[in-house]
Formats: C-alpha cells, sequence, structure tokens
C-alpha cells in the first residue's frame, strides 16, 4: 500500500524542518514551525517539485501557507497531471 | 512601497532594509540602447507590496564565448522578513528573478550563512568567497578603531597597549613591508581623469583575453557607471610613455560602526594587463592615501589582481563578500575550477555603486 500524499508530505516537512512527523498537522505553517522560514520554503518547493514530478508556478508557491494548503495543492496537480 | 518599507522598518530597525519608492531606479535607469540598466519588481497582494527586487541588466565577456547579456540579482526584500505569513515570497522572488534571465549572479550577500545566500544556493549558483585586501595606513588609529578586533574586552586592551608604545605600528608596518616581493615599479604617470573615454576602449580590447570572464568595461560602459559628475568616485589613468596601460577608481567608504571613525578608501574597480596590474594598484592606494584615509580596502577575484595587492603591501582578510552564479551562468564557465581563478570582479561588480562599495 503507498503512503498517502499527506504522509509523504509529512515526512518531506519532517526531514526539512528537522522536527519529529508527530509535530506536523494540516494546520502547521510558518507561524507553528519556528525552521520554516523563507530559505527553507524554497527547498520545500524544490522537494517537492522533485518528489512529485511537477512544476509549481509563482501564484502556487504563494498559496502555500499551511501544510494542508500544500496537500490540497499537490493532489490537486497529480490529478490534473497527464499521466 | 512606502508602507513596505515602514513594515520592514518596523521590524527589523535596519536601515538598510529599504527598497526605492520610485518606479524608475535612480542609478543606471532603463534607457533606450544602453548597455548596463536596472529593473524593478514587486510582488503584490491585492494592493500591497509583498516584496520586490532589483536586475541589473549588463553584459559580461566570457573567454571563448564572446559577449554574452546577464543580469545581476539584488536589493531582494520580502515580507517575510517580519512576518513568518509570507515565508514563501522570498523564494517567489528569487524564482522569477532567474525566469527572467536565467544568466543571473549575485554578489555580497554577506556571507554564505545569510538568508539570501542560502536561498540561491538551494536553487542550484554556485558561490565562492572573493578575498578581502587591505592596507593600514594609520596604524595607530587603525588599532584604536577597528572595532572588529575590539569586541572583547581584553583584546581591545592590549590593542590599546599596542598603540600607545608604537609596537602595533611597527608589527603592522612590518608585516605590511615584509609582505611586498619586490620594490614598486616607478616607470609609470598617473593622473586623475574626469571621464571614461576612447582611451579606454583600446586597453579593454587588448587587455580582455586575460580574464576568463569580466562585466563589459569600455567607455560606453564606464561612462555610465562612473558619471562625470559622480564626484565622491576618483578615476585614475595609469600610463607608461604615450601607452595607456591601466586604469583605477577609487572612493572614500560611507561611515561605518566596524571602522569606528577610520576614513576607509576602496579600491572599488580596476583594469590592466598582468605586467601592469602593480602599477595600478600603486596608484590607487596613492591617490587614496593622499586623499587622507586610514585603511584602504579592497575585493578582488582575479588571481593576478590578488598578487599585486599583496605585493604591494596588502594583507589578507577574512572575506565575507560573497560571488554567486546562476547554474546556466557556471554551464558557460566549465570547467570552473580552472575558470575561476580568472574571473575578474571587484566591488564594482553587483550592486555596489554608487554608495554601496
Amino acid at each position: 500500500m503507498t503512503s498517502s500524499i499527506f504522509d509523504q508530505i509529512r515526512t518531506l516537512a519532517s526531514d526539512l524542518f528537522a522536527i519529529p512527523p508527530s509535530q506536523i498537522d494540516n494546520a502547521s505553517s510558518p507561524e507553528t514551525i519556528e525552521s520554516w522560514d523563507s530559505v527553507q520554503h524554497l527547498n520545500l518547493v524544490l522537494a517537492l517539485e522533485e518528489k512529485f514530478h511537477l512544476q509549481l508556478m509563482p501564484e502556487e508557491i504563494e498559496q502555500m501557507k499551511t501544510i494542508g494548503d500544500v496537500v490540497k495543492l499537490v493532489e490537486g496537480k497529480l490529478q490534473t497531471a497527464p499521466s | 512601497m512606502v508602507e513596505f518599507n515602514r513594515r520592514l522598518q518596523a521590524g527589523t530597525n535596519d536601515p538598510n532594509l529599504v527598497f526605492p519608492k520610485s518606479a524608475v531606479p535612480r542609478w543606471l535607469p532603463p534607457q533606450s540602447g544602453s548597455p548596463v540598466w536596472n529593473d524593478f519588481f514587486v510582488a503584490v497582494e491585492g494592493s500591497a507590496v509583498r516584496g520586490a527586487y532589483a536586475i541589473k541588466h549588463e553584459r559580461l565577456f566570457i573567454r571563448g564565448k564572446g559577449i554574452v547579456n546577464i543580469a545581476c540579482y539584488h536589493h531582494s526584500l520580502a515580507e517575510g522578513i517580519v512576518d513568518r505569513s509570507y515565508a514563501s515570497v522570498g523564494a517567489l522572488l528569487a524564482r522569477d528573478a532567474l525566469a527572467r534571465q536565467p544568466l543571473l549572479y549575485a554578489l555580497g550577500m554577506g556571507g554564505f550563512d545569510s538568508p539570501i545566500a542560502r536561498m540561491i544556493k538551494a536553487l542550484g549558483f554556485s558561490l565562492t568567497l572573493l578575498p578581502f585586501y587591505f592596507r593600514v595606513v594609520h596604524p595607530t588609529k587603525f588599532l584604536r578603531e577597528m572595532q572588529a578586533l575590539r569586541a572583547q574586552r581584553w583584546r581591545a586592551v592590549l590593542l590599546d597597549l599596542a598603540a600607545i608604545t608604537g609596537t602595533g605600528w611597527l608589527g603592522i608596518k612590518a608585516a605590511q613591508y615584509f609582505g611586498r616581493k619586490h620594490r614598486g615599479a616607478t616607470d609609470f604617470v598617473a593622473e586623475e581623469v574626469n571621464e571614461f573615454s576612447t582611451w579606454t576602449d583600446h586597453l579593454w580590447d587588448q587587455t580582455k583575453s586575460f580574464v576568463t570572464m569580466a562585466a563589459v568595461r569600455d567607455s560606453e560602459t564606464l561612462r555610465l557607471l562612473y558619471p562625470p559628475d559622480q564626484n565622491t568616485l576618483t578615476r585614475i589613468r595609469v600610463s607608461r610613455g604615450n601607452q595607456v596601460i591601466g586604469w583605477a577608481v577609487v572612493g572614500e567608504r560611507r561611515k561605518d560602526e566596524k571602522f569606528g571613525t577610520m576614513r576607509v578608501g576602496s579600491v572599488i574597480d580596476c583594469w590592466a594587463s598582468p605586467e601592469n596590474a602593480g602599477a595600478v594598484v600603486q596608484a590607487a592606494a596613492k591617490a587614496l592615501e593622499k586623499r587622507g584615509v586610514d585603511l584602504i580596502v579592497s575585493n578582488q577575484a582575479h588571481e593576478m589582481w590578488c598578487r599585486s595587492f599583496e605585493q604591494n603591501g596588502f594583507l589578507k582578510g577574512p572575506s565575507n563578500f560573497v560571488l554567486a552564479l546562476s547554474k546556466k551562468l557556471t554551464e558557460l564557465l566549465q570547467p570552473l575550477q580552472e575558470t575561476r581563478p580568472s574571473l575578474h570582479v571587484t566591488r564594482a561588480d553587483g550592486d555596489g555603486l554608487p554608495n554601496n562599495f
């Protein structure tokens, strides 16, 4: 069984922000995760693009305010991506 | 933009975190046919500015590739500095700049650990430090005023002691004297000039092949960078007989608390063939000494210029002046290990002029 998009993003964010996965939920944001600064935000964007083989547009990057937003964005992009 | 600047000021108290209010850059504005100009870009949310950056478009000479159009990414400011909910803006700005000009570089940035340096490194830029050189003109004042050396009380006491007894003066002068590899050349004439005219072009054409990369330094570009009405800078032409062999631009830096009350001169820009670099360094240093500065500083990338500064009594100090080259620009310079020692980059590149050198 493959893990959900949320689980994959949580694992990725956990590695990036150096915090346990258990401390990450849909409401997690730069305001609740100390190490989520502008540099780590860029690293998150680059990591998502690499992991899910997608290209994030500027307006999409701007929408990524919380982990929940990120999950919704990636799910949406994967659904509309050509198979 | 006024509100954006106000929020950055309120959140940081850093007077340097201010983006120009005018949409038209005062320094190097876009002009038809101009070889070097600035463009400003803003990130907006509704009617609120959330970020801004500038790019300086310029022409670069790359040995074996000729002249290519590139840009310098500078003055990047984002709301994320003061409001974490806008952490995405910095990434947006950097990626936007790269999308507009993939041949991008950045300069300065305050070291590898600064947010901007870390961000562009994540975007695949190659980062390297530009060596920093200094020559103390007035050792006693240097010992008393160089705040970076006086951070700890015991060191400040030792430096005061060295200044009072004269041992500091002797030590600094000796280090600078014995650092010189040879007596300086004397068979040249240095003169101050009001502007760079066609004599610059001949020199540029004859000598550019000594570098693997340099921003174009022809008369058209130099007149824009150092216009005749920019009287805080001194333009020096160096000749031997009837032949122009090099030039330099020097100026006095604005006050900076890390230098205390010292007057700090900077060799901002320079150009010559390898055998004449030493004469240009001598001429530049002499012009600044004549101005009465206490300390002379310079950042140089090219190994020939580094050697020339060392041979003229300059000491190498710790540097936090970073040169960052985008992936695409790095590709043009491959193999970088071989081309890097001959890149010609000075404080005049990037956003260093007219005041930030």
